[in-house]
């Protein structure tokens, strides 16, 4: 398959759900059992993007956005309610048996390993389950434990590993099968920052190496900065930003962070939050707040006014952007 | 009567907390018609192919099993959720809250849950008692039904103490779980009066799982089978498994604090 | 076929080891499972007793025999429980399934099988001292022994199917427990298991061949007991192997129906 080749083509993908709704009271509780009122919530509300063979993409959205839902839909778990949604040329919904031998979603804190054998007995079951020739899958398996670095630990019981390794094995049993197409639900949930790191590092490698498409969720901007060059942002069931990362910060910062260091405490923190907003201060070190349009002009300025020792611009951490995404998108709906 | 108060303030919050969900009453009612439905249908088997089992009469056994009915109506509601409970909260280490509170612990722990649509049970098992009564046809004098009531207390007392003693056990040997299957598959027993079992199972329902005294005594009490003997040693064993509960629970309490220092 | 076979090889073994795992729990729950058949087996034994030693066919060894085969074909009978499915739902564990390029009646078959294995196993002692105790009359033929091994892995396909079936309610109302409590007294009275169906009047004999509750529970036990002829015995293991057949049937056709109920609605 060629790099430009797309993987993964999702054209105004909608997805309503019925909820019930209930009221209170005896006689109404009864009623419900026959009939049941429903309320419609549209999660996913006419969503587009492409996915090409070998990209590593972020999904983010706030809880609730609709990630779930899609990647639920592109995994065949759910039905769209209207829209076209492929993997792989397949139409995930109706889940043939060649679409789920080539696609794998792990969701964090999910358990799908015996809980109380060693991992190595499990990997076993899913060799026979996804029918994996001896010898490949062996060689698939020593290499994932070798690159996720587990060891032995894969033959311990389950239950006496730590959250972090048993997240290891999870992603070991999803990946027995070589997956061409990753679905990544929050890998990261729950785990200690070195842990979060390992793991980072381990999808990045397994891309690099098996050229394998990913399409991943975290709450955690470290995993999508260090992973994604690509973000798809949705909000409320839409998209409301699929492009760069960079270009991200780029469209939605609307401030830059100046760090100056002063030579001489001549200049008192009173002129200098004439720049801008002063939001830390570290003895001879300040940190103003300054929008992003007079920025050149406000360093300009410092620099001819100020004792300046030296002087940094920094983008705002991408948390904050994806926040202040939100934040418009709230503002522009009322 | 701090006592008093205190089981009516639980009782209450229980039953409030219950109320939400009133529809269950329904799916309970539903339930309990199948059971019962169940047991008068073995009684119906039975009695197709005899006109006595070891000397009780069909209307004889129908208060056996509206006994039984109703002290599996008291264990379900009161003293297996509770018993549950504590199970849990030592398990997850929320007993102790129960050890900061200015009440006797053992008292507070099994008073807590109040599963009321339960109790379904309770009022259905009397309904089938009254039923065997007029259907025996035999008058009832006023001190055959106060000796019922104690023995059926006396009953109640042995179930809960049992049911202590297994739950201060569970948590150094078995979970809960096993534990209930077990006792309920032994309970069982009790739909039938325990004199039709062989000798050692007899001894068994006895003297380790109270089913004889929870349901067989009261109903010989009912049906004037009950020797003055039988009185006393039922008041005898209610009281000295309490007695043992009471030892055991001070016993599981020390190792507890013990574990947790 | 061929990897069909290694899948259940590997499944069956797997939930062995776990299953051996578990052994004292397994075993505490076998125990909590011998009182219902002893105290059915007291009852009638009361009965027999006063009626002269026998009622329809059946004496103290007769009995005695029928309940204590009964213990190992009650737990053959042991599958996935309905009450189950609304965990498996609302767990996310059914999502992990279905990603799986497999049928999950599979998984539960294999699994259950494997497990049946071991408590098999640990049946052995418990049906040594049951022996010892009630002194069952028992002395099977080899034809009546082989049926009835069979027939304990049919009436374990039955039950499985059914329950299934039965659990797959779930994906509509979670109001369940009552519509399965029916079916359960239905099937305490239509199987054998609260006494051999001879005690029952001549109608609900009739019934009980319109439903595939006798061949979970009655028929290898009175396969066993040595109740049936050689006829009756073949032909039950071809009415089973029909029954399985009907099940497998609507389970599929019903697992649809719920599949696409799941993937509508999600969870």
């Amino acid at each position: 398959m060629s790099p430009s080749q797309p993987v993964v083509v999702v054209n105004d993908l909608t997805k309503t759900y019925q909820v019930p709704e209930r009221d209170a009271g005896l006689l109404a509780a009864v009623r419900s059992l026959v009939r049941r009122r429903v309320r419609l919530v549209q999660a996913v509300a006419g969503v587009s993007f492409t996915i090409h063979s070998g990209e590593v993409v972020g999904f983010l959205g706030p809880n609730g956005a609709g990630k779930t839902t899609t990647l639920k839909m592109l995994t065949g778990l759910l039905h769209p309610t209207s829209g076209e949604a492929r993997v792989l040329g397949y139409i995930p919904a109706r889940r043939e048996s060649a679409f789920l031998r080539q696609i794998t979603l792990v969701m964090g804190n999910r358990n799908q390993l015996q809980w109380d054998l060693p991992a190595l007995d499990s990997f076993e079951l899913i060799r026979a389950i996804y029918r994996l020739p001896s010898n490949e899958f062996r060689a698939t398996r020593d290499e994932l434990i070798d690159l996720l670095e587990v060891g032995d630990l894969v033959k311990k019981p389950v239950r006496n590993l730590s959250l972090g390794e048993r997240m290891k094995m999870e992603i070991i049993g999803a990946l027995l099968h070589r997956p061409r197409v990753l679905f990544l639900d929050e890998p990261t949930l729950g785990l200690d920052v070195t842990m979060q790191r390992r793991i980072r590092a381990f999808i990045a490698e397994y891309n690099r190496r098996t050229g394998a498409t990913v399409m991943l969720t975290s709450h955690y901007m470290a995993d999508v900065e260090a992973l994604c060059r690509r973000v798809i942002v949705i909000h409320h069931g839409r998209v409301l930003f699929d492009g760069l990362l960079s270009g991200l910060v780029e469209q939605f910062a609307a401030y830059r962070t100046l760090v100056v260091t002063l030579a001489e405490p001549s200049v008192h923190q009173v002129d200098l939050a004439t720049f801008g907003k002063v939001i830390a201060h570290d003895g001879l070190r300040y940190t103003l707040r300054v929008p992003k349009v007079t920025t050149p002009h406000v360093t300009a300025r410092l620099l001819a006014e100020a004792p300046v020792v030296d002087l940094v611009v920094e983008e705002p951490p991408i948390d904050d952007v994806i926040e202040r995404v939100f934040a418009v998108e709230a503002a522009e709906a009322c | 009567m701090e006592l008093a108060r205190l089981i009516a303030v639980f009782a209450r919050i229980g039953i409030l907390n219950e109320l939400q969900y009133r529809v269950n009453f329904f799916f309970q009612i539903l339930e309990s018609g199948i059971s019962l439905l169940t047991g008068l249908i073995g009684l119906a088997l039975v009695f197709r192919h005899t006109t006595a089992l070891a000397g009780w009469t069909p209307a004889e056994l129908l208060v056996v099993m509206g006994i039984y009915v109703l002290m599996s109506g008291v264990v379900q509601s009161v003293i297996q959720p509770n018993m549950v409970r504590l199970a849990q909260d030592i398990f997850d280490g929320k007993f102790d809250y129960i050890l900061t509170k200015p009440v006797d612990a053992q008292l507070l722990v099994s008073i807590r849950e109040w599963q009321v649509w339960r109790f379904t049970n309770v009022v259905l098992g009397l309904l089938v008692i009254t039923a065997g009564l007029i259907w025996r046809q035999v008058e009832l004098d006023l001190w055959q039904v106060v000796i019922f009531i104690g023995t059926l207390f006396c009953g109640m007392l042995a179930l809960y103490s049992f049911w202590l003693i297994l739950t201060t056990t569970s948590f150094v040997i078995v979970q809960i779980e096993n534990l209930i299957n077990l006792f309920e598959g032994l309970f069982a027993a009790g739909r039938w009066p325990v004199s039709i079992y062989p000798g050692w199972l007899r001894a068994l329902l006895t003297f380790v799982v109270p089913v004889a005294f929870a349901v067989t005594v009261p109903a010989e009490a009912l049906t004037a089978r009950l020797s003055g003997a039988t009185l006393a040693l039922a008041i005898g064993v209610s009281g000295s498994l309490f007695v043992i509960a009471r030892l055991c629970w001070r016993w599981g309490l020390s190792r507890y604090s013990g574990a947790s220092a | 076929m061929l990897p069909m076979l290694d899948f259940y090889r590997s499944a069956m073994r797997l939930s062995m080891l776990v299953q051996f795992q578990y052994r004292t729990a397994n075993y505490f729950y076998m125990i909590g499972m011998i009182a219902e058949p002893i105290i059915y087996l007291a009852v009638w034994n009361v009965v027999a007793t006063a009626q002269g030693g026998t009622i329809a066919g059946y004496d103290a060894g007769a009995f005695a025999a029928y309940y204590i085969v009964w213990t190992l074909v009650r737990n053959m009978n042991i599958v996935f429980t309905p009450y189950g499915w609304e965990e498996r739902i609302r767990s996310g564990e059914l999502s992990g399934l279905l990603l799986r390029p497999l049928h999950p009646l599979h998984y539960d078959i294999a699994f259950f099988a494997g497990w049946k294995v071991v408590v098999i196993v640990l049946w052995l002692p418990i049906a040594a001292i049951l022996t010892w105790l009630f002194q069952p009359a028992l002395a099977p033929t080899w034809l009546e022994s082989g049926v009835f091994v069979v027939a304990i892995w049919g009436a374990f396909l039955i039950r499985m199917m059914f329950l299934w079936l039965l659990g797959l309610i779930s994906f509509w109302t979670t109001r369940v427990a009552a519509i399965y409590e029916l079916f359960f007294a239905f099937e305490l009275f239509l199987s054998g298991r609260i006494a051999p169906l001879v005690l029952f009047p001549d109608w609900v004999q009739a019934l009980a061949d319109w439903f595939p509750f006798r061949w979970t529970f009655g028929f290898p036990i009175e396969a066993l007991i040595g109740q049936l002829s050689s006829t009756a015995l073949l032909s039950g293991l071809a009415i089973q192997a029909g029954w399985i057949l009907v099940g497998w049937g609507l389970v599929m056709l019903l697992w649809r129906q719920a599949l696409r109920r799941y993937t509508a609605v999600g969870n």
